[in-house]
This record gives C-alpha cells, sequence and structure tokens, in this order.
C-alpha cells in the first residue's frame, strides 16, 4: 500500500514505475511479441532502415532489431536480477555482522573500503577472466562481487544507527540472544533500505553487463544482448546507427526508470525529505 | 593538524596493504600453475626457473606474499607476456592520453555540471530546474560508450567536424592541436558524470541559498550574482569538491570503455587489451596502479578538507 501511495504523490515515479512493468511485460511474452525470431538471418533485407516491415531496422545479417531489442531486455532483466540478488545474499549478513559487532566492522569495513578502491569496471573485467572467459553465471558471479561491497556499506551503516535504538536496548535487557536481535529486530528494518540499494545495484549493473558484452567479455555473442548488439555493429556506425540506437534508449530508460524508483522510495524513508515535492 | 595527517597516512598504508594483498589474492585465483600463468603459453622452462626464483613462487604461500610486496615497493610490477616489456614502462608511456583525456572530462565535468546545478538551484522548481533535473537524470543514466559512438557518428561521421579516433602524443610531437581528438571522448565520458556533480551542486547551493547570511547579503542591497558568487557558491564548493572527487574514481572507470570505443592508446585500453590476450602481469599492475592512486587522491581530499574545516580536522 505503501508503494501505491508513493506513485499516486510522485509522477516521475510513476512513470517509471509504469515503464518498468511495460518493459517486464514485453520481455515476458518474448516469444509472442517480436515479430521475428531473434537470430532470424536474411541477408537480402541486411542493414534495412527503420520501416513497416522492420520497426527498428536490420542488423549487418538481416536480423531484425526490434525482435532483438525484446530478446535482449530479457537477458538484461534477468542479469540485473541475479546481480542484484547476488549483492543482497551476500552484502546483507556481512553488513548486519560488520554492523552490530565492533570488531568485525573494524576488519571487514577495512576491507570493503580498500577494495573500493578498483575501478567497477576494471575489477569486474579481472574477475571475468579468473573465472574463465565468457558466460551468464560468470558475469552474475564478477559483477555481483563489484557491488556486493556497495550493499554492505548501506547495510553496515544502516544496522550502525539502528543498534543504538531504545527497542535493541530493550531487547538486550530482557535476555534476547544476539541472533534473535540480529533476525529479528535489525534485519527486519534493513529491508527497506536493502531495497532501495538493490534498486540503485539493478541499475547500475545492467550498464555494467552491457560494457562487460560491448567489451566483447560478458555473456556469449549468440545470446542477443544489449551490448552486444551495439558492439557488433560498431563498423556499421554510418550506414545503419539505428543497430546502436534502439539498444542504447531501452538501456537508458530501464536504468533511469530504476534509478527514478530507488530515488523516490529512498525519499520516502527519509522523514526530511518525504513532504518535499520533487517532481 | 599534524596528529590528524598522521591518522589519515596510517589509514592510507592500511589501504595500500589491502589492495596489493586483494590483487595477490586474484592473480592467485588464477587457474595453473602461477609461473605459466604470469610468463604465458611460450614460456621456457628457463624462464619458469627465474620468476620462480625471484618472486619466490615455489615457497611457502607466506613467502610469495612477502616477495610479492617487496618487489611492488621495489617497482617491479612484472613483465607483460604480450609487450615483453616491464608491466610499469608500459603504463608511464600510455599514461598521457589518460591523463588529459582525464583533465579534459574533468572540465567538462566541472564546468557543466557546476554551472547547470547552480543555474538550476537559483529559480527551484522552476521550468529551467525541472528541464536541468530531466537532463541531468537522464545524463546519469546513459552509458558514456553509447553516447560517445552517437557523437562520433554526428560529428565524425556525417559532420566531419571532429577526429572519430586515435591520439598522437602531444608531449612528444609538442602539437597541442592533437587534443581535438580527445574533445569528443571526453564529452561522453564527462557529461554523463556532470549529471551527478549538478544534482549535488543543486542541493547543496539550496542548502545555502536559505541561510540567514544570504539574506542579510541581499538585504544589504548586493548584486543578485554577487550574492550568488561570492556569498553562497563559496560555502557551497566543499561538498560539490567532494562529489568531483567522486565522480572521478568513476569516470576512470568509465574511461576503460570510452578508450576503447576512441581507439585511445590509454591505460583502459591496455587493461582490456590485456584481458582479451590473457597478459596478466599487465592485468595485475594497471589495477594496482589504478587503485593506489585512488588510495592516494582520497588521502589528499582527506586533507584538504582537514585542512578547510576545522571541524573535521579535531573530530
Amino acid at each position: 500500500m505503501d508503494l501505491i501511495n508513493l506513485l499516486l504523490k510522485r509522477k516521475m515515479a510513476l512513470v517509471a514505475f509504469i515503464t518498468i512493468i511495460l518493459i517486464l511485460t514485453v520481455t515476458a511474452l518474448a516469444p509472442f511479441v517480436s515479430p521475428y525470431k531473434p537470430g532470424a538471418l536474411n541477408l537480402s533485407d541486411r542493414l534495412k532502415g527503420p520501416g513497416l516491415t522492420h520497426l527498428f531496422g536490420t542488423d549487418h545479417f538481416g536480423r531484425d532489431v526490434l525482435s532483438r531489442v525484446i530478446f535482449g531486455a530479457r537477458i538484461t532483466f534477468l542479469l540485473g536480477l541475479s546481480i542484484s540478488l547476488f549483492a543482497v545474499v551476500f552484502g546483507l549478513p556481512i553488513g548486519v555482522l560488520a554492523g552490530y559487532f565492533d570488531l568485525v566492522g573494524t576488519v571487514v569495513m577495512r576491507v570493503i573500503d580498500a577494495s573500493m578502491a578498483f575501478p567497477a569496471i576494471m575489477m569486474a573485467l579481472a574477475l571475468m577472466t579468473i573465472l574463465g572467459g565468457r558466460g551468464i553465471v560468470n558475469v552474475i558471479i564478477a559483477v555481483g562481487i563489484v557491488w556486493a561491497p556497495r550493499m554492505v556499506r548501506t547495510v553496515y551503516s544502516s544496522t550502525l544507527s539502528l543498534r543504538e535504538e531504545t527497542y535493541i536496548e530493550a531487547s538486550k535487557a530482557i535476555g534476547a540472544s544476539s541472533t534473535r536481535i540480529l533476525i529479528y529486530h535489525i534485519v527486519i528494518n534493513l529491508l527497506s533500505p536493502v531495497i532501495v540499494q538493490a534498486t540503485f545495484t539493478f541499475a547500475f549493473s545492467i550498464m555494467e553487463v552491457a560494457a562487460l558484452n560491448f567489451l566483447g567479455v560478458g555473456i556469449p555473442p549468440f545470446i542477443p544482448s544489449w551490448g552486444g548488439m551495439m558492439s557488433e555493429a560498431r563498423n556499421y556506425i554510418q550506414v545503419a546507427p539505428w543497430i546502436i540506437l534502439f539498444p542504447g534508449i531501452f538501456l537508458a530508460i530501464s536504468v533511469l526508470s530504476f534509478n527514478l524508483l530507488g530515488d523516490a522510495v529512498r525519499d520516502n524513508l527519509d522523514p526530511k525529505l518525504r513532504n518535499e515535492e520533487l517532481a | 593538524m599534524l596528529s590528524y595527517i598522521i591518522r589519515r597516512a596510517g589509514g592510507m598504508i592500511v589501504s595500500i596493504f589491502i589492495v596489493i594483498s586483494v590483487t595477490f589474492i586474484l592473480m592467485h585465483s588464477v587457474p595453473g600453475n602461477p609461473a605459466s600463468v604470469l610468463l604465458g603459453p611460450n614460456a621456457t622452462p628457463e624462464q619458469v626457473q627465474n620468476l620462480n626464483e625471484s618472486w619466490g613462487l615455489n615457497r611457502p604461500i607466506l613467502t610469495q606474499y612477502y616477495k610479492y610486496v617487496v618487489n611492488i615497493f621495489q617497482g617491479k610490477f612484472g613483465r607483460s607476456i604480450y609487450y615483453q616489456k616491464p608491466v610499469l614502462s608500459i603504463i608511464s608511456q600510455r599514461a598521457e592520453t589518460s591523463i588529459f583525456l582525464g583533465l579534459m572530462s574533468l572540465l567538462v565535468v566541472v564546468s557543466v555540471g557546476v554551472s547547470g546545478g547552480i543555474i538550476a538551484s537559483i529559480k527551484p522548481n522552476s521550468w529551467v530546474d525541472n528541464l536541468l533535473l530531466l537532463v541531468a537524470l537522464a545524463g546519469a543514466s546513459v552509458p558514456s560508450f553509447w553516447l560517445g559512438l552517437m557523437l562520433m557518428n554526428l560529428f565524425a561521421g556525417q559532420l566531419h567536424l571532429l577526429p572519430s579516433s586515435g591520439f598522437t602524443s602531444v608531449l612528444k610531437t609538442g602539437n597541442i592541436v592533437n587534443l581535438k581528438n580527445l574533445i569528443l571522448p571526453s564529452i561522453a565520458l564527462g557529461f554523463v558524470n556532470a549529471a551527478l556533480v549538478a544534482r549535488s551542486a543543486r542541493s547543496s547551493m539550496l542548502d545555502v541559498l536559505n541561510r540567514e547570511y544570504v539574506n542579510t547579503a541581499r538585504a544589504k542591497g548586493l548584486k543578485e550574482l554577487r550574492v550568488i558568487v561570492k556569498h553562497a557558491f563559496r560555502n557551497a564548493a566543499i561538498p560539490i569538491t567532494t562529489i568531483i572527487s567522486f565522480t572521478f574514481a568513476k569516470m576512470v572507470s568509465a574511461a576503460v570503455v570510452t578508450e576503447n570505443v576512441f581507439a585511445l592508446p590509454g591505460i583502459g585500453s591496455l587493461v582490456v587489451q590485456g584481458i582479451l590476450k590473457r597478459d596478466y602481469p599487465v592485468i595485475q599492475g594497471v589495477m594496482l596502479v589504478v587503485a593506489i592512486l585512488y588510495v592516494v587522491i582520497n588521502f589528499l581530499t582527506d586533507l584538504t578538507y582537514g585542512y578547510l574545516d576545522p571541524r573535521i580536522r579535531y573530530g
């Protein structure tokens, strides 16, 4: 119910939410709504501009760009979701323990902070090589390892302020064990900041996955992906810019929608910002 | 101030050790014998033997770690398998492109981001503000490599105004005109990151513009421009500086892909080639140099804060 109220109050967030639902629906129905098979070659129709038969045009193999964009959305959302889950599964417990126990916190946060000194894309590239090259699971692990520390940071700082709350003190006073406090009082109250951070992780990670695919080290080339499409079409940019234009626009729209939604939920959690009309 | 510097320096040294340890762990996670990983498939048994000696690769793991740290502090980052040259010398050859690209992008970030943020803050919630907010949001969501390709197509491919790719050294040829090759890449890289700066510049300006001393300045009858530049902006500058230094780190990451798009011979494209050719010493070297640089920049930023704001120094 909170989400519905929030969406009604903020027009931009509502637009973002509807966009995400639309993309998700099209993605789920991909085999039924895409006009062609994403891999169907048609060499006589290669590099055709956007038109009635091919709304977004065709690429250098005569494949329909719209169908590839739709199927590309599938893998993009699948990877974004898996990477966000990876970040939560590893980031939440580590962050909670680091925030609740001082000694763990000192050690873990030093390592986490230092590990963020490596630029995200370089770390992901290096991890891809170590994991043995292209592959969907490898991308999830590599980009997940890059984004989990950011989740740890968020969880850590929220836990630090939560553990000072009176109800935590009260639970300690009545003899609740640390495990009980952590699970029933801390983790439960962390859900909102974790969801917000996961939304941002989703947005950043699909951008990073596109970059990996663009550089030719992401998922295997036979799976249509937005980054991969842009990379393959680089040599044709002057004759057929639409092959790069459309996947980029859809990537930007997806990232923007998740950022807007994350912003709205975050501002809503912050009482100082709650009543401020942004847009 | 001295105790503040010492505390921060201690933190920096710990971070550098962790960075070194992370690269050590990463390189030991590569499947296969470390010596043959570092020397490539065509290494002779003698070369393997030599490397095992100098990096202690056939010794216990702690001895290896010790040797690794000592070698790095002596500037021995290993030799590239592909280029057959010391990694540090390759990095220094390529540093020029990346440094120029970084500086020019930073110029775009500061000029577009800060001025956009200030303009938006003057009349909050006006159509100018909303438009700038929308542009900033869109800018932050666009992948820089895509923007780069689009700019390349428009300004180099269609209009023939600017070169599309490549870069020849300015320092070696003395020809400053070469910098025009970096205009499109720095716009692609800078614009995307300017968005973040614009948003934070807007909110820190709004914060300051509501303060009493700004009212006082206006009440004294000062011109609005003077109030904004001298009274408001100077006080909003610290949070803006923070976000710019944070942006710099983000740009280093995005530059990896941008350099690839524009075929620039910088450090970012070096690491991508290193990955594609499985040139592990190069990957390791670049990661170390970049991460250590990041830690040092953070340290210097902290010192600047301490200098600017006594509350941080004694806090």
